[in-house]
């Protein structure tokens, strides 16, 4: 398959190079479905040994460690980690705020589960990308395996950003279409004026490792206004009428510092890995670095 | 400090109107631009915790609001005038009078005396309050309204700068008339330069303040109150200023064959010994030098013998001359002696001929003897009314009408009225003869007696020569530009028959043909030095022939053409330079007179500490506080600046496209 090497592109040969080498991990292992390359609690068929435990009746004569009886006369049954695949969700939140940014978060976001997705894809692990503003009854295709790395980036690009869901009714959603738990890494800029931790609360309920990675643009982290000015919201229209001055801009700062701090707060405390991202971060410096520091890659 | 206004109150009305106006317009349509954000979700929180719509966010926030208050917080101050340490006018109607006299050019005050008192007089006009009028007037022996009141400090700073010095001698009395009359009077001229009834109405009945801005050169003003007009004397001027000038010069030649003299008269008025160069110039080119030592407050005299001349410019210059320039030259001219014309009208008289055919006399005039009847033709009353003769003796007769030259009547009386005869006396006895006039000059009349003579009686001006025991016999008194001497005894005198007797043994005397030198001389005025005036003072010229115009050329090199009316001399006016001028008439050699300051008062150039007008004594201010340090120009920079900042700041401002 050609490979796009265009500048647009989610994803480029040397970063593909560089992920090549990482592979996803849950802090949670869950049951898989397919045979994978991840270990199981449960035993199985492997090649990794696990521990011995004694025979009954009717077990698999195949695994009886015959090295074992010959020396104890006792019959041992040697015992194998079993291997699953892993369920990994990319959840982007896909509404208009998420246009925004240079470059945009949406942008950041389509690259970020790009380069997540193809780890995933290359260890045979499940992959599905979700939006938040997906129906309920719309579901997406599950990608696994290397061969599903084009088709996953073209099913990436095809995103764009004008929903109107907010985000708790489409992380609820998101849930009611994937009951299966796994990995899901919630890209999001959390800034929905009806709050995000019902949301993440959904996340929870399902039990699923969930990873909530808050982007922002250089644009809301530093805004470079001035004079006087109505801001109106991209998503409904709200108008803000302000004079920007130094202490405006400072008690914005301190806003927005209260403002992750409380989503990190939130997210520690439930177990939830929160990350917060300048949409100008090189995705693969995010994903070798500060993911791999809070244990979503290795 | 100190404040100005210069605002009427309702002007103030409108400008404190401004900061609610611009209150008003940000409130009411304050200017904000539109930009989408992603979303407002946190900026809300931040406004909503800083309330930033209250009134005091908005106005605290804004700068370019408060940079336009300060704006115009900065205009009003500055309309306020604030300022340190001027002196203060007095009153709120002003009357600036300027010296503009020879010892204002005087360069102790750099860069000379007039030029100071136009600073302070500029200083003291920038000092006036909206609504105060004032007036300037230059003065030196005449005075010269250059600004009638008015309140446009602009359009008097202008006038104020065209004034010019001169050359002439200062009178204060003049220019206190015209400024107390103007003061009192000039209603019309105010509301020309369109003042309001409110202000016209206060230049009549309000009183003023003169300002005199001089050396006080000038004589006491006596005889004259100033009413409602409190004079201040700013002397102007460095009182250890030290000058030197000449205060006198001519020209004589002992005898009409030697060369001429010329001598010339220095005063110091400094407080130090000087040595000075005088210098002799003969026709523009240096011909002799002397050394002059002069003591403080001193005088000297130096004589010159320019060598042989017949005519010609001679200059004297004294080096160094001192803080005043316009006295270190001064002029004479020799002009070749030029025959006067004289008419004698007698009956007949062989002692009066005999007198005025000596070889001295031919020298001095051309006389012309006629009979009474000739004062009946109509060349006489043209040559008459015209100036042609510089003077006429009528022996034993009279004109119908007095000439246009002096005149010399003998045993009559003049056809005018001033000049009457307290009756006739007989054999008088002469007891006094005034020889200090020139007319009297080397006359002895103790042994001369008259028959019969009338007892003169003078008009108001003249002067008795010769005086007898019966009353005067011999008088003398000005008429317009000319002299008549009057001898109430006749010299021969004739019966009713015609018989001809003698009245007098004069003739027989020697002081008789030397008195009829002295009148060709004095009162034919041939002089061999030229005319000799002060600065501004009229020229009467004569023509030598029937000419009917002269031109005349200033030492600085303009010309001007001379007409008069019939039976006038020529009179030239335009003497404010000083130097040698010269007349040219057709068909006859150029004639010179010159203009010279020869002023000991102007050339004191010590100021005076306090004047006389009337009987009041002006003292000068002491010291002169400057101008006041104002403040408005660096509160309009300031205002400026902020102009310049909030523009920075809008334009910055803008969101880029």
């Amino acid at each position: 398959m050609a490979m796009s090497t265009s500048p647009d592109a989610l994803l480029s040969p040397q970063l593909m190079a560089q992920l090549e080498r990482l592979e996803l991990v849950s802090r949670k292992v869950f049951r898989g479905r397919l045979k994978g390359e991840r270990r199981s609690t449960r035993k199985g068929q492997s090649v990794e040994f696990a521990d011995f435990r004694n025979y009954v009746h009717g077990d698999d004569l195949r695994f009886v460690d015959w090295n074992t009886y010959a020396r104890l006369d006792r019959l041992f049954l040697k015992l194998f980690f079993e291997e699953e695949d892993l369920h990994f969700y990319a959840l982007i939140d896909e509404s208009d705020s998420m246009r925004f940014g240079t470059p945009a978060k949406l942008r950041f976001a389509q690259q970020l589960a790009a380069a997540l997705g193809f780890i995933g894809l290359i260890r045979g692990d499940h992959v599905r990308i979700e939006t938040v503003g997906q129906p309920v009854a719309r579901t997406t295709p599950t990608f696994r395996g290397r061969q599903s790395v084009w088709r996953m980036v073209e099913h990436l690009s095809a995103i764009e950003a004008g929903g109107t869901t907010a985000l708790a009714a489409g992380v609820k959603n998101f849930c009611l279409r994937n009951p299966g738990k796994g990995v899901v890494v919630l890209m999001s800029d959390l800034m929905d004026k009806q709050g995000y931790t019902e949301a993440l609360k959904y996340l929870l309920a399902r039990r699923m490792d969930v990873y909530v990675i808050q982007i922002l643009s250089p644009e809301e982290l530093a805004p470079d206004l001035q004079g006087d000015l109505q801001l109106v919201d991209s998503e409904d229209g709200d108008i803000a009428e302000i004079t920007v001055s130094g202490p405006l801009l400072k008690h914005y700062h301190d806003t927005l510092a209260a403002f992750v701090a409380t989503a990190r707060e939130f997210c520690t405390r439930r177990g939830m890995t929160y990350l917060l991202a300048d949409s100008r971060t090189p995705v693969e410096q995010l994903v070798s670095h500060y993911l791999r520091e809070r244990g979503l890659v290795r | 400090m100190t404040t100005i206004n210069m605002l009427a109150w309702w002007q103030w009305a409108v400008l404190a109107a401004v900061p609610p106006a611009i209150l008003l317009l940000y409130f009411l349509k304050l200017r904000r631009t539109s930009k989408q954000v992603p979303s407002t979700y946190l900026w809300r929180k931040a406004i909503d915790d800083r309330h930033v719509n209250s009134l005091w966010q908005r106005l605290r926030s804004n700068v370019l609001l408060l940079l336009q208050l300060l704006l115009v917080a900065l205009a009003m101050l500055a309309l306020l005038r604030p300022g340190f340490s001027g002196s203060e006018l007095i009153g709120d109607r002003f009357i600036f009078l300027i010296d503009t006299s020879a010892s204002m050019s005087s360069t102790d005050v750099q860069p000379s005396r007039l030029a100071e008192a136009q600073r302070r007089a500029g200083e003291l006009i920038e000092q006036m309050a909206a609504g105060d009028l004032a007036m300037i007037i230059s003065f030196s022996d005449v005075a010269m309204v250059q600004q009638a009141f008015t309140d446009d400090r602009r359009e008097l700073q202008r006038q104020l700068s065209l004034i010019r010095p001169t050359n002439r001698a200062t009178v204060l009395s003049e220019a206190l008339g015209v400024a107390a009359g103007l003061a009192n009077s000039l209603r019309a001229a105010h509301s020309d330069s369109g003042a309001d009834d409110e202000s016209a109405e206060k230049i009549g009945s309000e009183p003023a303040t003169i300002y005199i801005l001089s050396d006080g050169k000038f004589p006491d003003v006596t005889g004259m109150t100033l009413a409602n007009l409190t004079p201040v004397f700013v002397p102007i001027g460095n009182p250890l200023a030290a000058n030197v000038g000449i205060t006198a010069i001519g020209s004589q030649a002992r005898d009409s064959q030697d060369p001429p003299q010329v001598f010339g008269r220095l005063e110091n008025f400094g407080p130090q010994d000087i040595s000075a160069d005088v210098e002799l110039h003969r026709d523009n080119s240096l011909f002799d030098t002397k050394l002059v030592e002069l003591k403080a407050h001193s005088s000297g005299g130096v004589v010159f013998e320019p060598g042989e001349m017949r005519a010609g410019a001679i200059e004297l210059r004294i080096r160094p001359g001192g803080a005043l320039a316009l006295d270190d030259r001064a002029w004479t001219v020799i002009d070749p002696p030029r025959p006067a014309n004289v008419l004698v009208v007698t009956p007949g008289n062989d002692a009066l001929s005999l007198a005025l055919n000596t070889e001295r006399a031919r020298q001095l005039a051309d006389v012309e003897i006629a009979e009474p009847d000739f004062l009946e033709t109509k060349d006489y009353q043209d040559q008459a009314a015209a100036g042609h003769y510089r003077l006429v003796i009528y022996d034993q007769c009279q004109p119908k009408q007095m000439p246009q030259a002096n005149t010399l009547f003998i045993g009559r009386l003049p056809p005018l009225e001033s000049w009457t005869g307290e009756g006739r006396i007989l054999a008088p006895q002469i007891v006094d003869v005034d020889t200090a006039h020139p007319l009297m000059q080397l006359i002895d009349l103790g042994n001369v007696k008259f028959a019969e003579a009338l007892a003169l009686k003078p008009p108001g001006g003249g002067t008795v020569l010769v005086s007898t025991d019966q009353g005067p016999l011999l008088a003398i008194a000005p008429r317009d530009s000319f002299e008549d001497a009057v001898l109430g005894g006749e010299i021969v005198g004739r019966t009713d028959g015609g018989q001809q007797f003698a009245n007098s043994d004069w003739p027989l005397r020697l002081s008789f043909p030397v008195f009829f030198l002295n009148a060709l001389g004095y009162l034919g005025g041939a002089e061999t030095g030229g005319l000799s005036v002060q600065p501004g003072q009229p020229v009467t010229l004569r023509a030598a022939g029937p000419a009917e115009s002269l031109i005349v050329r200033t030492p600085g090199g303009a010309s001007s053409v001379l007409r008069r009316g019939p039976g006038e001399p020529f009179r030239f006016t335009a003497t404010d330079e000083l130097g040698v001028y010269t007349v040219s008439e057709a068909g006859q050699p150029p004639r010179h007179f010159v203009v010279n300051l020869l002023d000991s008062a102007e050339s004191d150039i010590r100021p005076r500490t306090d004047i006389r007008i009337g009987h009041e004594t002006v003292h000068g201010q002491a010291s002169w506080r400057g101008a006041r340090s104002e403040l408005w120009k660096p509160l309009l920079g300031l205002a400026l600046a902020v102009l310049c900042l909030e523009w920075y700041i809008w334009v910055h401002r803008q969101p880029s496209k």
